[in-house]
C-alpha cells in the first residue's frame, strides 16, 4: 500500500518525500480537527455528569 | 518511508507468491496504521483537548473578571451582560476555587452540563441550587482531557475547603465525612480545628428517615443517579421544604478514571460566606483567614 503510494508520487525522490510528509501532516489534521472531535463523545471515557 | 523491495533478489516469483505477499503485507500495514491512529487519539484526548480548553478557559476568566469589574463599577451599563468579544457558549457566572490543589487552582463555572459547557470547564447543573442557598450547588467537571479540572477529586479528604466565589461572596463548602468517619465525627471534629463547623447532617445515625442519611463525603454511584445533584441528595425533591434544606455543594465527574462505567461524587456543606469586601476582595486573604497557607 505505501510502496504503490510511494511509487506513484511524482517527481524526484527529495521531491517525494516532501510530498509525502505534507500528505501525512494532512491526515493527522483531519484526524486531529475532524474525526477525534466526532469520535470522542461517541465512545465511553469521558461522562462526567449524572 | 523507504521504498521495500518488492521482487527477491534473484529468485523469479509466481504470480501467486507476489498476490499473496501484496495482500500480506498490506494487512500488515494496515494493522499498523491503525495502532498509530489510536496512538493519535490517545493523544489527543489526553492533550490536544486540553489545549482547546486551556484557550476557552482563559477567555472566559477574561470575560467573568471584566463582568463583574463592571458591576462593581457605579456606571455600570443596563446592559453589563453583554460585551464586545464573542462568548460563544461562555456562560460563567462563578468561580470554584479548591485549597487543597494550590493556591492557584481555580475555574469559572459554566452554567449547564452539554459538552459544550464542560469543555471550557465545571458546569453548573442548571436544576440544582445556586451558590450558597439552600439546596444543592451541583458542579460537574472533566476528569481527562478538557482541561480534566476534577482529575485529582478522589484525593479530597473530609474537611478539605470548596471555596466558591460570586461576584460579591466566597462561599466556603467543607467535604463532608466520609462514610467510616461519620460514627465516631464527634471525636474526629474535636481534634481537628478545619471540622469544626462541619456536622454529619444526621440527628441519630445512618436511618432510613434521615433525610441526610445517604449523604457523605465521598461516594460512588451508577450514572443514572441523577439524585446525587437532588436539593436532598438521593431523596425525592420535596423531601424537605426548601428552607430546611442545608447549603450544599456536590461535585461529579467519571469513575474509575479513563472510563464512564460510575460517577466520583463529592458532597460538601456550606460553613462560612465570607463577604469579598471583608477581604479586600483577596483570595490570599481569605485563605489565610482559613489557615489554608
Amino acid at each position: 500500500m505505501y510502496a504503490w503510494l510511494w511509487r506513484h508520487l511524482p517527481g524526484p525522490r527529495p521531491v517525494r518525500a516532501l510530498i509525502a510528509l505534507v500528505l501525512i501532516v494532512g491526515v493527522i489534521a483531519l484526524l486531529m480537527l475532524v474525526v477525534f472531535p466526532w469520535a470522542e463523545p461517541l465512545l465511553p471515557f469521558n461522562n462526567v455528569s449524572v | 518511508m523507504s521504498q521495500r523491495p518488492e521482487r527477491g533478489n534473484g529468485v523469479r516469483r509466481t504470480a501467486g507468491h507476489r498476490a499473496g505477499y501484496l495482500v500480506i503485507r498490506t494487512a500488515g500495514e494496515l494493522l499498523i496504521t491503525a495502532g498509530v491512529v489510536l496512538l493519535l487519539f490517545v493523544f489527543y484526548t489526553l492533550y490536544v483537548t486540553n489545549w482547546t480548553s486551556a484557550q476557552l478557559q482563559r477567555e472566559s476568566e477574561e470575560r467573568l473578571e471584566r463582568a463583574w469589574d463592571e458591576q462593581d463599577g457605579m456606571d455600570a451599563p443596563a446592559d453589563a451582560g453583554t460585551d464586545s468579544t464573542d462568548a460563544g457558549t461562555d456562560s460563567a457566572f462563578a468561580r470554584i476555587r479548591i485549597p487543597a490543589f494550590g493556591p492557584d487552582y481555580r475555574y469559572t463555572v459554566q452554567s449547564g452540563v452539554d459538552a459544550d459547557h464542560l469543555e471550557i470547564g465545571p458546569g453548573h447543573y442548571p436544576q440544582s441550587a445556586m451558590p450558597g442557598e439552600p439546596g444543592n450547588f451541583g458542579v460537574a467537571g472533566h476528569r481527562i482531557g478538557r482541561g480534566a479540572p476534577f482529575t485529582d477529586l478522589d484525593e479530597l479528604g473530609s474537611c478539605d475547603a470548596l471555596v466558591v466565589e460570586t461576584a460579591t461572596n466566597f462561599f466556603v463548602y467543607r467535604v463532608l465525612p466520609f462514610d467510616e468517619e461519620i460514627d465516631g465525627w464527634e471525636a474526629i471534629r474535636q481534634r481537628r480545628p478545619e471540622c469544626a463547623n462541619v456536622s454529619t447532617l444526621r440527628d441519630t445515625g445512618d436511618g432510613p428517615g434521615e433525610p441526610y442519611g445517604d449523604t457523605v463525603g465521598r461516594r460512588i454511584v451508577t450514572p443514572d443517579r441523577s439524585d446525587a445533584v437532588a436539593p436532598v441528595p438521593y431523596r425525592e425533591v420535596d423531601v424537605l421544604p426548601r428552607l430546611e434544606q442545608a447549603a450544599l455543594i456536590t461535585l461529579t465527574t467519571c469513575h474509575p478514571q479513563y472510563s464512564d462505567r460510575e460517577r466520583l461524587i463529592v458532597h460538601g456543606v456550606l460553613t462560612q460566606q465570607v463577604p469579598k469586601s471583608q477581604v479586600q476582595d483577596d483570595y490570599g486573604q481569605l485563605l489565610e483567614q482559613l489557615g489554608e497557607v
